[in-house]
Parts: C-alpha cells; structure tokens; sequence
C-alpha cells in the first residue's frame, strides 16, 4: 500500500479518499478489485491513472464518480461524503459537481447533439431554459463542435462524439471532470486534440482525472498515479507544461 | 416540450415506431376486447330488460275453450291483476313459394290491435297495421328462417280441407313470440275477422294475464294464477287445457341470455388479465431495451424519479394513443355484434349508447392498467445502478448453464446450430416468454374448450338420437281412434312402423297447495320400442303397472316433488288421481315430461284415443324422412284424421342444436378475441427479441449467416412457444370445458352430456403451427433485413 502525501495544505483537498476497498461478488468467487486506496486531489489538478489491464483503473474511478459504491473506505469530494449518499442524491450531486466521459462516448442516439448538452441541465435545473441553449453552444464553440449542434450521434465520427461527450460533462460547469479512457477509441490525432481540450480546461481551473492507457498521455499530465492489482504501486509528478 | 427530457421520450416514440405501434396495438387490443364484450353486455342486457319491461309480460296464460270479452273484463279486474288480454291462437301448416316442405305457422289474432294489454307487439315494417281481412303481419324472426317479402302470399291449410291465401303486409316485433329458428315454424298476426276464412271461431282461445306487485315470486303467481282460473275461468264454465305459469319477470330465452351474459363477463376478465400481460410484457421489454440510455442519463445527473417519470410518460403516450384507437374501435364492432346479437335472439335495440362506466372501465384498462404494470418493470430499471446499467449486455448471460430448462437443452446436441440457438434465445428471456406463454396457453385453452364445448352439445343432440328410436310425429287436432289412424298411417309407402301415443297436460298439486305450470304426461306401451330411455335412478315402466310414472331430469328440476319413490297428485283432464314415480330418465332437451303406460293413462282420463303417432321409416335421409312424412299427413287428412303438426326428429334436432348454437357462437367470439389478443402478444414479443438481438443477429451476419438461418431462428423460436401453449392449454382445457359445460348447462337448465374434442385438439395444433409461424414472420423478415452495420451503430 502506498501513501500519497501530498505537501499542499489540506485546505485545497477537493478530493480524498481513504482505505477505499471495492469486492465484486458477482463472480463464483468474491475478488477484491480494490485494496484500500488512499488518495488526495486538490483543485486544479490533472491526474492521470494507469496500469495495466484488469488492474482497477475503471473500478476506481467508477468510486471516484459514484457510479459504483465501495465496499468500504470514505469518499469526500468537495466536502461531501460520496460513500454516504443515495442513488438519488448522489445522481443530482453527480449532475453539479462531476462531469463524466465515457470510453464510447455514451451519447443519446435520439437526441441531437446539442441537445445531448441540455439534458444534464435540464436534469439538474442548472440556469434559466433561455440561457441554456445559448451555453450548450458556448461550449460546442469550445470543442470546435457548433456547426453540427443539430445532428444526431450517429451522424458523428468518433473523435467529434467524443469531443461532444466532453461538452456534455462540462453542461453544468462541474468543478471536476472524470474520463476513463476518453482516448481509447480514437486514432492519435484525434486523441491529441482531446488531450489539448483536457489541457485547456485544467487552465481554466478545472480539475480532472483522466484513466489511460497510452503512456505518451500519461506523461503529458501532471500527476501520474500506477494501479497493479487494485493498489496505487507508483506516484510521478510531472512539471507542468506551461510552468508554475 | 420544452424540457430536454421530454424530447427525448417523444424521439423514442416516433423514432421506434414499430415498437410504439405494436405497443399501441397490444393495449388497444385490451380495449377493444374489454369495449366489445362489456359494452355489448351492459347494452344487451339494457335494451333487452328495457324491452321486455315495456312489452308487458304476462305472469300467466291459460289455453282454453273459447270465451269472449266478458270474462277478460273480469279478469282483469280480478284482484291482484293489472292487466288481461284475450286473444286467439292456433296452429296451422302452410305453404309458400320460399319453401319446398310446408311449414308451420301459429297464427295469433287480437280483436284491438290498438289496446294490446299484455305482451305487447311492436309493428316494424308494415303496409298497414293492424292487418285488414286477409292479411298477415309476421313476427321478424321470420327473416331468419326464410326471405319473406311484403306482398309474398301464404297458402294456409284451414280446418275445412281447403287453402286459405294470407298476404303478407309486413313485419311486427313480439319479444315474447318463440322466434321462428328455434321453434322451426312462423307466427303471423291477423284480423279477428280473418278467422272464419281459416276456418276458426271468432273468439278467444288464450287468456293472458299480467298481475300487480313488483318483486312477485313464483309461487305468488301460481297461487293466484290458480285461483283466477277457478273463480273467472271454471265458474264461468270455461274449461281449460292448459296454464303456464313462468318465473315472474323472465323471458323464455332469459336463461340462455344468462348464459350469454356469464361468458362475456369471463371473457371480459380475461381479456383485461391477458392485455395486462402483454403491457407487462412490452414495457420490461422497452426498459431491458433503454437500460444503457437509463444509466447514462443517470451518470450525468438524472435522478431515479426524473428517470422514472419519463418513462411513465412514455407509457401515459402509448396509453392515451391506446384509447384514441381502440374506444372508437370497441364501439363500432361492438355496435355490429350487439345488431347481430339481437338479431339471433330476436329483441330490439333502441339505443346504441355506450354505458359511461364502460367508457371508463375502457379508460382504465387503456391509461391505468398500463401504467400500474409499467411502474414495477420502470422502478426496477431505473433503480438498477449506474455500474449494472452501463455494463448491462440486454441479457442476463452469467445465468445460463445453471437452469433445469438449461441442462435439459444442453442435451438436445443433435439439433442444427440455429435451432439450437433460437432455443437458448427462447429461454434466455424467461420472463417474457412465462408471460407470452401465459397468454397463449390460456388463449389455447379458452379455444379448445370452446372445441370441447361444441363437442359436449353435439354430444347432447346425439343423445336424443338414442332416445328416438323413430324418425317423425304426426300431433292430430282431436284425440283419434289409435286403431283406424294406425293402419293408415302404416299403408304409407316408406314408413316401417307405427305407434300411437297419448299426450295430456298434467298439474301437479304440490305439498303446498299450490300448482305447478303444466307438465305434459305421455302414455305409450310399456315396452315400446319407440324410445331408448337413459335411466338415471328406479327402473322403466313395466307390465302390470298400475300407477307408476317415469320423469325426467327437466321434471324433477321443475318439480323436486318428482322423485323416485315419490307419490304424487295430478290433475289430468279436470281428474286428479295419485301416481308413483318409479323412476327419473335424462331429459331430452324439450322440457319437463311424464311418462305412463298407454293403457293406464287411457283408464284414468276415462278415453284410449291417441293425440299423436310415431313413425319409423325405412330411410335415414332426412329429406326422404320427409316426404314419407307428407306423404302420410296427405293419408291421414284424406282418412279424417286432422294433423296439427307434422315434424320429423332430424329437423327437431335441427331447432334444438340451433338454439344451443346461440352459445356456441358466442363462445366463438371469445375464443378468437382471445385468441388475437395471444397472437399479438407472440408477434409483439418475437419483435422484442429481435429488437433486442440487433447486435447478435449483426454479429451473426458479419460471420457469413444466411437469410434462411435468421428465418430459421425466429421462426423456430415462435413456433415452440407456439407449440409449447399448444400443451398447456390442452392441458388446462379439460378442467375448464368441463366447468364452462356445466356452468352452460346449469345456466340454460339443460343437463348437457360432456364431451373431450379430441379433434379440437388436433385442429388447434394445426392452427397454431400457422399462427405462430406467422407472427414470426415480420420479426424474422425484420431480422433479416439487419446489416452488419446497423448491428455495430445500434444502442
Ligand atoms: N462486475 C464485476 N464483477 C466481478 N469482477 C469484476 C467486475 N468488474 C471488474 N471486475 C474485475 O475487477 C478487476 C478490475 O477491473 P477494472 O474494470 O477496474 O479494470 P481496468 O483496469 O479498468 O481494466 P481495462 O484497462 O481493461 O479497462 C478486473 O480483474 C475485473 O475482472
Ligand atoms: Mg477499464
């Protein structure tokens, strides 16, 4: 087991998590997927988690977002008790505070785009419906997006669902931005561009924790952490790109 | 729609639009079923009870020897009644150009057409009314045995030998007349002064009597109806032949509409049981379907409650477009099958107007039923955690390989690759196929009880064919000599033998005082080779009886005094004596009888004439039956002998097996109802799995499937649960034949013997191999027509 200590003060903690222990037991044999994760995030951060396949990254962040509950351990993120919540609560706290992205974009097929951006808004009475529209296009200008507003998913190659998925985790302007494998399923290029929107938002103060594979990426963000079987075995901190 | 949200919920439904049309379908169909049967209850049962009421319907009828105005006045004036009408009536045979045989008519004639009293006519379609001197007015239910027409011309056989010519005028409704299919002869209304051409007296022959007090019961009416005759009738010297005294408040076809009645209520509740299957079905189906979508919406901040109200919104759609479809719908085939309904049992409809709880109880089953079956499958969906949801595959794999079901496919090897693998897919949703099963299974069931039903009343018809042991029965007018009347109907060519019976109308005093309505005792030689009796308890009549009497099953229900060991009074003929019932034989369809020896009842009335003879012929042809009929009537007519009624036992059969097929229509109608709401559930859930299979049939493609194993697969799929309700609805057919038989024949109180339909069995095998090949037919086509492309793209 590894301690993270971080030499910030704990005041800047937006994220911590203790003794996080996560057991499947769906399986013929109860296996422990996590094995007691400690771990502190502060504002601002780009946190990279990698490790190999099978080793508990998605199971991680899958407790860091609350789609999934730990067995034990505590989760805080911004002064709320994740670990405490129920599903309803936590879905609306989910819908304000994180905004997830998926590896296959998870887009609704029926709607269009833009309107895949309104939903989290309309789900959490974020802002007056006037203003929404007019926000969601916002942020389809911030991912180069606004001139396919009105299409459907389908109508969408790869790179510009996902960049879409981003959008959409940034409609309620969530301090923190959760993505497993965002790039797995996009050629370099394309992953390259999204790594720079990630870039971008971390600039604008946002903090995100990022699950990869790809090590070019992972040396990319500022904070590196290895998971190998359900442990966070090793801890790089990057300098960051545009200095302090 | 300004919420995102809602956007969504309307994308799906017009995006899915094959879904939300068989979803619509699914619960419309309820609808209509639930709209048609019920309403056509209520309505029938309304207008029906509306009528009868208004027709004035007699508490009693006496047959009489001719009286005049006098003694109506004073029995309607009798206490206790509220109204007497006298009429004239009388049976005669006629012919017509629309029929080759002659036929019967009773010919019923009032002298005031327009102060009709009790059992009121009501003309329909008429030239003039009432009908002038020569004319005939005929009861509607005419229509359903022939083409009459104004204008047709009956030739009618007076009781001089000669023919009467009777114009037909019009048609008028009577509630109260048998209708002519049942009875297999017309009633006609005619001018009192057209009696004396058809040879009649102009004077009454029937008394009928309504009497005061609403809830009278029926042993009220007959102590009254008992008194009246002896303080207006007897004390005026006028004799009586015979008195009918029904249940107060009943039509002679009331028990058969109860029966009627009873099997739309079932079916009513069965087809609201079986929609609300298919909702379930459908909706579990829609959020097995949306599980992913219903995660990811949760992911990104939906609540459970958001989660859960679109969908109830979706179903609240579905549910609305339901109703907009299937209450018109429901009206408009439920307006045909009440016309058709009415037309067979022969009452008007004044009013289509649908009850206003029927349009609600359409409502509910439209909008509520869905919902309440919605919300279970939507809370279980939209509570499933986001993890679960997300990595949802549509079907629960990691439970395969544990079953019973399972192991026992593992063993079916030999079976070609895409049977085997429809087979899995049939068991893998498990829950939609108990459901599907559900419905078809009962719907099967409801058909082959219907088959076995059929089969029990064909069963019941055969029966008084080994009760009649001879072919045809000539009723004489008077009484005859038995010796001279046989020998001439015995000379007729054709006819093999002959037996003569004496038929008299019997009143039983009962224990308590009152009478009863008249039973008709008949005397024939105790060891007569005309019957086959079916004993159920005692012994027949046998040589040197001197007061024993046999009933019948309808006698001893009408009269539980009629047992066996039982010694009872009987006024015959204005005689009352004492006989010994020695014995009880199945009833034959046609009423309470009493049977005795000739001989015996010969003394007792004090006269060995005969009213009727038998006749058995050389030919089993009911037409040559027929004419060896006519040709011995012509005989007996040329002999002296006057004929009244002449009817062979195959057209008997006819009039009876077609008043049982009343029921049987109607169980005809339930069944395919049933059966359709079945047939569109399996289409609906075979289109589910192939919704749901998108990404698996893709796959299949991408590694060289053929169009033909795709039809195979889906194909084999509905037809073994095709083949699978097949079994179990055989199965639960037995007991459920047998209970409708008996709640049938407790209802129209008739016992009817039981009979499996083996035949139905097959029949619906048949049947159900081409539905169910059929409703996988789309599905499969719909399958086939999946590229590897939209497998890959589909969520
Ligand atoms: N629902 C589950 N039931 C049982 N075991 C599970 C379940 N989900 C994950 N696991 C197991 O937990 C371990 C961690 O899984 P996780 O999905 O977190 O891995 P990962 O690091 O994200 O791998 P990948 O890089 O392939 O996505 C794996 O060994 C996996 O088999
Ligand atoms: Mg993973």
């Amino acid at each position: 087991m590894s301690e993270t200590a971080t030499p910030d003060s704990v005041d800047s903690t937006l994220l911590r998590l203790r003794g996080v222990v996560k057991t499947y037991d769906s399986g013929d044999v109860p296996f422990t997927a996590l094995k007691g994760i400690d771990l502190d995030v502060h504002t601002g951060e780009f946190v990279g988690i990698i490790g190999k396949s099978g080793s508990g990254k998605t199971t991680l962040i899958n407790m860091i977002t609350g789609i999934d509950h730990p067995t034990a351990g505590e989760i805080v993120i911004d002064g709320t008790p994740v670990h405490r919540l129920g599903e309803n609560d936590l879905a609306r706290w989910r819908g304000r505070t994180i905004g997830v992205v998926f590896q296959f974009f998870q887009l609704l097929p029926t709607l269009t785009v833009l309107e895949n951006i309104l939903l989290p808004m309309d789900f959490c009475h974020m802002w007056l419906p006037r203003e929404r529209v007019e926000r969601a296009m916002h942020l389809l200008e911030q991912v180069e997006l606004a001139d396919q507003a009105y299409k459907l998913p389908a109508a969408l190659s790869g790179g510009q669902q996902q960049r879409a998925a981003i959008a959409r985790a940034l409609a309620n302007d969530p301090p923190i931005l959760a993505a497993d494998e965002p790039t797995g399923n996009l050629d370099s290029k394309t992953a390259d561009a999204v790594f720079g929107l990630f870039e971008r938002l971390v600039e604008q103060h946002k903090t995100i924790i990022m699950v990869t594979h790809d090590n070019d990426m992972a040396k990319r963000v500022r904070r590196a952490l290895h998971v190998t079987d359900g442990e966070i075995t090793e801890e790089r901190v990057y300098r960051p790109r545009h200095g302090a | 729609m300004r919420a995102v949200r809602w956007r969504k919920v309307f994308r799906d439904l017009v995006g899915h639009r094959f879904r939300t049309v068989l979803v619509v379908l699914s619960i419309a169909t309820g609808i209509f079923a639930v709209g048609v049967v019920m309403g056509g209850r209520a309505i029938l049962t309304r207008e029906f009870d509306a009528e009868f009421a208004t027709s004035q319907p007699k508490n009693a009828a006496y047959f009489t020897m001719p009286f005049d105005d006098q003694i109506v006045r004073r029995a309607a004036e009798y206490p206790g009644i509220s109204a007497a009408q006298g009429r004239h009536s009388a049976g005669y045979r006629y012919t017509w150009s629309g029929s080759d045989a002659p036929r019967s008519l009773s010919v019923v004639a009032y002298k005031d057409y327009a102060n009709i009293t009790v059992e009121r006519i009501v003309p329909e379609e008429v030239l003039s009314w009432p009908p002038h001197r020569g004319e005939i007015v005929l009861e509607r239910a005419a229509l359903q045995t022939g083409d009459y027409k104004i204008g047709d011309v009956l030739a009618v056989e007076t009781r001089s030998g000669k023919t009467e010519n009777l114009t037909v005028t019009g048609f008028a409704h009577d509630i109260n007349a048998f209708p002519a299919q049942f009875v297999g002869g017309e009633t006609g209304y005619v001018s009192f002064d057209t009696l004396p051409d058809i040879g009649a007296q102009e004077s009454f022959n029937e008394l009928l009597v309504s009497m005061k007090g609403a809830n009278l019961t029926l042993r009220e009416a007959s102590l009254l109806a008992a008194s009246l005759q002896r303080d207006v009738l007897e004390d005026s010297g006028v004799a009586v032949l015979g008195v009918n005294v029904p249940k107060p408040g009943s039509h002679f076809l009331g028990d058969i509409f109860k029966a009627v009645s009873l099997l739309l209520l079932a079916l009513g509740l069965l087809s609201m049981l079986l929609s609300g299957f298919l909702v379930v079905n459908t909706v579990s189906a829609l959020i097995s379907q949306q599980i992913k979508q219903i995660g990811i919406m949760k992911a990104i901040g939906g609540r459970a409650s958001q989660v859960t109200w679109m969908y109830l919104g979706m179903v609240a759609v579905y549910g609305v477009l339901a109703v907009i479809l299937g209450v018109p719908a429901a009206q408009f085939a439920g307006k045909l099958f009440i016309e058709y309904a009415a037309g067979i049992l022969n009452f008007r409809i004044s009013s289509y107007a649908v009850p206003g709880w029927v349009t609600a109880l359409e409502v509910v089953v439209g909008l509520i039923v869905p919902l309440l079956a919605a919300v279970v499958p939507i809370r279980l969906g939209t509570r499933t955690s986001v993890v679960r949801a997300l990595t949802n595959t549509g079907v629960n794999s990691a439970k395969f390989g544990h079953g019973l079901v399972d192991r026992a496919l593992g063993l079916l090897r030999g079976l070609p690759r895409p049977v085997a693998l429809s087979l899995r897919n049939t068991f893998l949703r498990k829950g939609r196929l108990l459901m599907t099963l559900a419905t078809l299974s009962l719907a099967s069931g409801v058909v082959m009880s219907v088959f076995c039903v059929q089969a029990s009343i064909e069963q019941s018809v055969d029966d008084l064919d080994a009760w009649w042991r001879y072919d045809a029965q000539i009723r004489y007018e008077q009484p005859v000599d038995r010796i001279g009347a046989e020998r001439v109907a015995a000379g007729t060519s054709g006819v093999s033998a002959v037996e003569s019976w004496i038929g008299a109308a019997a009143v039983l005093d009962r224990p308590d005082g009152t009478k009863n309505e008249t039973l008709n005792i008949l005397g024939m030689p105790y060891d007569t080779t005309f019957v086959g009796p079916k004993l159920l308890a005692g012994r027949w009549l046998e040589a040197g009886d001197k007061d024993a009497i046999v009933v019948n099953t309808d006698a001893r229900k009408a009269e539980p005094s009629l047992d066996v060991g039982q010694r009872v009074s009987l006024e015959i003929g204005g005689e009352t004596s004492t006989w010994h019932v020695v014995g009880v034989v199945t009833g034959q369809l046609s009423g309470p009888v009493i049977y005795a020896d000739r001989e015996v009842l010969g003394s007792f009335i004090g006269d060995q004439s005969v009213t009727q003879t038998l006749l058995k012929t050389e030919t089993s042809d009911p037409l040559m039956q027929r004419a060896a009929l006519d040709r011995a009537e012509a005989r007996l007519d040329e002999g002296g002998y006057r004929v009244v009624g002449a009817r062979t036992q195959a057209e008997l059969r006819d009039s009876i097996a077609n008043e049982l097929g009343i029921l049987v229509w109607f169980l005809w109608v339930m069944a395919v109802l049933l059966a359709s709401v079945g047939i569109i559930g399996l289409t609906g859930t075979m289109s589910i799995n192939v919704i749901e299979s998108t990404r698996e049939i893709g796959v299949m493609r991408a590694i060289g499937a053929q169009h033909i194993s795709i039809y195979q697969i889906f194909i084999t799929e509905g037809l073994t649960v095709g083949f699978m309700s097949w079994a179990i609805g055989a199965a639960i057919a037995y007991p459920m034949s047998t209970g409708l038989t008996s709640l049938l024949s407790g209802a129209i109180g008739i016992p009817l013997s039981y009979r499996f339909s083996w035949s139905g069995v097959v029949t619906w095998l048949g049947v159900i191999a081409v539905i169910s090949f059929a409703a996988s037919l789309a599905p499969a086509f719909r399958a086939s027509q999946v590229s590897v492309r939209d497998a890959i793209s589909y969520e």
